[in-house]
């Protein structure tokens, strides 16, 4: 994908798209985190207001350490951030009270009833054991399997296991909701599901939640702003409308003389993609729609379709990832098979698969 | 729309395709009352509705409750954490054995027998024996309660990745190990001291002991229940360890097993052969009894060495135990294990 001045100046370095709300739940401040030698987090300065926003970032961005770092688990080696205006570095216990951290990976254990699992959930963060029961059976009603409560977690499917933990993570009404994949491995429906509730929960209970997510789709219909990782550096962070108009195109569909139209527009200085009969031009300052028809007469080609090209999430993660140098699988490929789809050609010492 | 409309000769005019799609354009005009109909029903029962929560939560105590309770109150009840049925009945079989001396004290007294009492009676070498006795307490029974305990506690943690479920939580890695060493360690002191202490006071009721008997005997007492400590101590320490180095139970409970019974052959087949007894050292049992004899005051096992290299010993024990079990759980992860 071809990339605008305005939206290289996004990449690589903390560039802010759109003028944030002072309102933010996680602000950074020069964080930087090394695992001894290997440096993990760099530099990172994060405004995160209040509402939805996504963390992508490849295998081995820094994800993790940065989830850890909020949570105030791991010491920082310089920089300062805040949670909910609570200190990372000093006030861990009162940002994870206030937060809920739905895992990506099984955290339920498998011999306990549902209601039991988020009932104790809720007494591991001081609730009172009688009202930790109460809020257990309202969260699970909310997540969609209150009929199922009493049913040992063994026997759940993926989809009422990730119901569970987000029942979990919500029994206190968190202010923060910190989603790590949530509708990872889930079906479509069952997808739709999680989607519409961490929805309602930002909507109606106008909770923030931070899903990391690598299903753009997803991020797309539950986020308004994206946080990207790269090799632990900010590499775009701003609402996804605004990232997404930097990159605008044009798309036709073309019929006869195809190729001499590509070529003409490329001699022209105009940036094509192209795919059989469809075309994608970035628009450029000038009157790009006219030109493209100017370039049609002249080699005799038929433009049966123009309109203007908006990209996606992942049009725009998979650029972003290729302008940096990196390939990423589409969603199409993270769903049918997670555990592969994930494998990048980042080195493994960052997480990547490459061999 | 009117039946003229509909001849067979009327011209084609996409009239009545609109009409249907927007309604009909004679009697619109007539003024009457819009009114929106009801959303039709799917059938589907479920609402989803997002309740608030405005309560307070409790501080430190109340979590650190929270998981000691947890994990007393599954051995007696569903809801908690659960413990097998197989550990739970070995549990009641090893509470019931704990309790023959005690047993064999009421029953001295019922049929009025002095040599059944001369034997099973409260003395300082059965009151010793009651904790520390090797054969069958400390073969068949206190072990195999520590390793069945200990065996999950965090290993299972890590398997199941409920690990995630505390740390991301205001739970600290010292609260959290915290709990679970004083539950698992309540639990073993309920079989080890509860049945000691039912053992006294069964000889206090069917003998009608008195005052100055009790102050007697007391420090004795005492003595024992100090070594009860010890033992639930040490086999605690070294089980949580190998369950903080595990992702299963069978591991660490195996690995408990192996070490106490390990080492204590050793040194039986090193003192048998060799006429030194320098290996008990290494025997997390034989050092606690060791100690534990000086203590009451019975006549020690071993007596090339005196009773403070065993002390060294199990303390030494227990902070490698103490070490490997704090530096894996604060490798624990919150992200992924």
């Amino acid at each position: 994908m071809v990339l605008t001045k305005a939206f290289k100046e996004c990449l690589g370095c903390p560039f802010i798209v759109a003028d944030m709300e002072r309102n933010l739940v996680i602000e950074t401040k020069g964080l930087t985190k090394y695992y001894g030698p290997h440096l993990a987090l760099e530099d990172l300065n994060l405004s995160i207001p209040h509402g939805a926003t996504a963390l992508l970032g490849s295998n081995g961005a820094g994800k993790s350490t940065f989830l850890k770092t909020i949570l105030g688990l791991i010491q920082t080696t310089s920089g300062e951030g805040t949670v909910l205006g609570c200190d990372i570095k000093t006030q861990g216990v009162e940002i994870r009270s206030r937060i809920g951290y739905m895992p990506e990976y099984e955290a339920l254990n498998p011999d306990m009833d549902a209601i039991h699992q988020v009932r104790y959930s809720g007494e591991l963060l001081g609730m009172n054991p009688v009202v930790a029961m109460n809020r257990a059976h309202e969260a699970l009603q909310f997540v969609g399997i209150g009929d199922q409560r009493y049913r040992e977690i063994s026997s759940f499917s993926t989809g009422m296991r990730q119901a569970t933990k987000l029942a979990c993570a919500i029994i206190h009404d968190p202010e923060l909701i910190i989603a790590d994949e949530p509708s990872n491995g889930l079906d479509i429906k069952t997808r739709e599901f999680m989607i519409s509730t961490l929805n309602t929960m930002v909507n109606e209970g106008k909770r923030s939640v931070l899903m990391a997510s690598h299903l753009m789709e997803d991020v797309e219909r539950v986020c308004d702003n994206i946080v990207l990782l790269h090799k632990g550096k900010l590499a775009a962070q701003g609402r996804i409308e605004d990232l997404k108009a930097i990159e605008r195109e044009i798309e036709i569909h073309v019929w006869g003389k195809a190729t001499p139209l590509e070529t003409l527009l490329k001699d022209r200085g105009m940036k094509v993609r192209r795919e059989g009969r469809v075309m994608r031009i970035a628009q450029s300052e000038q009157d790009t729609t006219s030109a493209i028809l100017q370039a049609a007469h002249e080699v005799g080609a038929q433009i049966r379709r123009m309109h203007e090209y908006e990209a996606s999430l992942e049009d725009l993660f998979l650029a972003i990832m290729e302008n940096l140098g990196y390939e990423v699988k589409s969603s199409e490929d993270l769903l049918a098979s997670p555990v592969q789809a994930r494998r990048v050609d980042a080195p493994q010492s960052m997480g990547g698969g490459a061999s | 729309m009117t039946d003229e409309e509909h001849r067979p000769d009327a011209p084609v005019t996409g009239q009545a395709r609109m009409e249907v799609a927007w309604g009909s354009s004679t009697g619109d005009e007539t003024e009457a009352e819009a009114t929106a109909s009801l959303a039709k029903k799917s059938g589907e029962i479920f609402e989803q509705q997002y309740t608030s929560w405005n309560g307070t939560l409790n501080g430190r105590w109340m979590r650190n409750w929270a998981i000691l309770r947890h994990h007393l109150l599954g051995i007696f009840k569903k809801g908690n954490r659960p413990w097998g049925m197989p550990t739970r009945i070995f549990l009641l079989i090893a509470f019931i054995i704990a309790l023959s001396d005690a047993a064999l004290v009421l029953v001295s007294s019922l049929i009025g027998s002095p040599e059944i009492h001369a034997i099973w009676g409260v003395s300082r070498d059965n009151l010793y024996g009651h904790i520390l006795g090797y054969f069958p307490r400390n073969t068949l029974i206190f072990p195999v309660v520590a390793a069945l305990l200990v065996g999950g506690v965090i290993s299972e943690d890590r398997n199941h990745g409920t690990s995630a479920l505390y740390f991301s939580r205001p739970i600290s890695r010292v609260d959290y190990v915290g709990m679970k060493y004083i539950s698992v360690a309540i639990i073993q002191a309920i079989i080890i001291i509860g049945s000691y202490m039912l053992y006294f006071f069964a000889e206090i009721a069917a003998h009608g002991r008195g005052w100055a008997w009790m102050l007697d005997v007391f420090p004795m007492f005492l003595a024992g229940g100090l070594c009860g400590v010890l033992l639930i101590v040490t086999y605690t320490s070294i089980g949580l360890s190998l369950s903080s180095v595990s992702k299963g139970r069978f591991f660490p409970g195996i690995g408990l097993l192996a070490i106490l019974f390990g080492t204590k052959t050793m040194a039986i087949i090193v003192r048998n052969l060799f006429d030194r007894e320098l290996l008990y050292l290494i025997s997390p049992y034989d050092c606690v009894a060791h100690v534990g004899q000086i203590l009451i005051g019975t006549e020690p096992t071993y007596t090339q060495y005196p009773w403070t290299f065993s002390l060294v010993s199990l303390i030494a024990i227990n902070a490698l135990a103490l070490y490997v079990l704090s530096s894996r759980v604060s490798s624990m992860e919150v992200t992924r294990e």
